[in-house]
């Protein structure tokens, strides 16, 4: 139940990249890999008029390279989810699980603003288990405390002592 | 807590330390996993993954004749099927890779990657939570039962409160 509400708690954006590198369909495989290597990404939006209308990967890549294509258009894939900057994180994380989705541009007023992707979601998912911990352990603390004063209060002792 | 062994890979993508770049990257291409472990006799001497294919193919223009070994991360960092998962978790902090191949008597049964270790903690911690949370809520209640039995009971008790 905590956990429900300290996952709902995180949006969308505050997991995402805000850098999004992006390309259009009409560049080369060649130019998505200079520019996946010299920014350091493993993923990059192709966009149209700003909005995003596929992906490509570094595993795309490979299967461009290894069927001889030589087009981004030919090798990008359509396996992502658009979301909004509002997206709950347990919603992301549930389509990551079930539908196997691993990039997910976020999307405000028609404008790309951010891209999520599986290690944002991994690093997310160890920040909040820690987070979670900690007001798991202070709520426990809590109600210790509250125990042990309630029994020594009622107690014979605790009776003499407050009167 | 759980160990490397419940959230290893066991099907794991090898290739031969002889093979070619190009063999690598069909093989990369096929399946899911985004890295290929390369073996001499079963046993792991690197690693390839998608990242170093792109980075080192592409950029510097390496030809898919050329032997995979030129392509390949080598030394990899190895686990152990017996090993702990907060101990997995530190090894991976130090070494900041993602794919960890698992070898047994020297011989490889496995592949572990941060994202089943991070989320096999996460669900377990989630467990014990839960278990927390019971043991809370049944400790409360038997504090009251004791609360409203001693109401009845005190006066009985042979010393002298």
């Amino acid at each position: 139940m905590i956990a429900k509400v300290i996952f709902d708690m995180i949006k969308a954006k505050n997991i995402m990249t805000r850098d999004v590198i992006t390309i259009s369909k009409d560049s080369t495989i060649m130019e998505a890999v200079k520019l996946m290597v010299s920014k350091s990404v493993s993923g990059l939006v192709v966009v149209e008029r700003n909005k995003p209308i596929a992906i490509v990967s570094e595993n795309d890549i490979i299967k461009g390279i290894v069927s001889k294509k030589t087009n981004v258009q030919d090798v990008m894939d359509n396996e992502f989810m658009i979301v909004s900057p509002l997206t709950t994180f347990s919603e992301i994380n549930k389509s990551l699980k079930e539908k196997k989705i691993k990039r997910f541009p976020v999307v405000e007023n028609d404008k790309l603003i951010g891209l999520i992707t599986e290690t944002d979601i991994i690093e997310a998912t160890r920040d909040f288990t820690r987070f979670h911990q900690i007001v798991q352990e202070a709520i426990l603390a809590i109600f210790g405390f509250a125990t042990a004063f309630f029994l020594f209060y009622f107690s014979p002792v605790g009776a003499s002592v407050f009167g | 807590m759980a160990r490397v062994n419940k959230v290893m890979l066991t099907d794991v993508p090898t290739l031969k330390k002889e093979a070619k770049i190009g063999e690598a990257a069909k093989l990369l291409a096929q399946n899911q996993v985004g890295c290929a472990v390369i073996t001499e006799d079963n046993k792991p001497i690197g690693i390839v993954t998608e990242l170093d294919f792109v980075r080192n193919l592409a950029s510097k223009g390496k030809s898919l004749k050329e032997n995979v070994s030129k392509i390949m991360t080598s030394p990899v960092t190895l686990m152990t099927p017996a090993m702990k998962l907060d101990e997995a978790l530190k090894i991976i902090d130090t070494k900041k890779f993602r794919r960890y191949p698992v070898v047994e008597n020297e011989t490889l049964v496995g592949l572990v990657t941060k994202k089943d270790v991070v989320n096999a903690i996460s669900d377990n911690l989630r467990l014990h939570r839960n278990i927390q949370n019971v043991v809370l809520i049944l400790f409360v209640l038997f504090e009251f039962f004791v609360f409203v039995i001693y109401r009845y009971i005190y006066q009985y008790l042979p010393f002298g409160f």
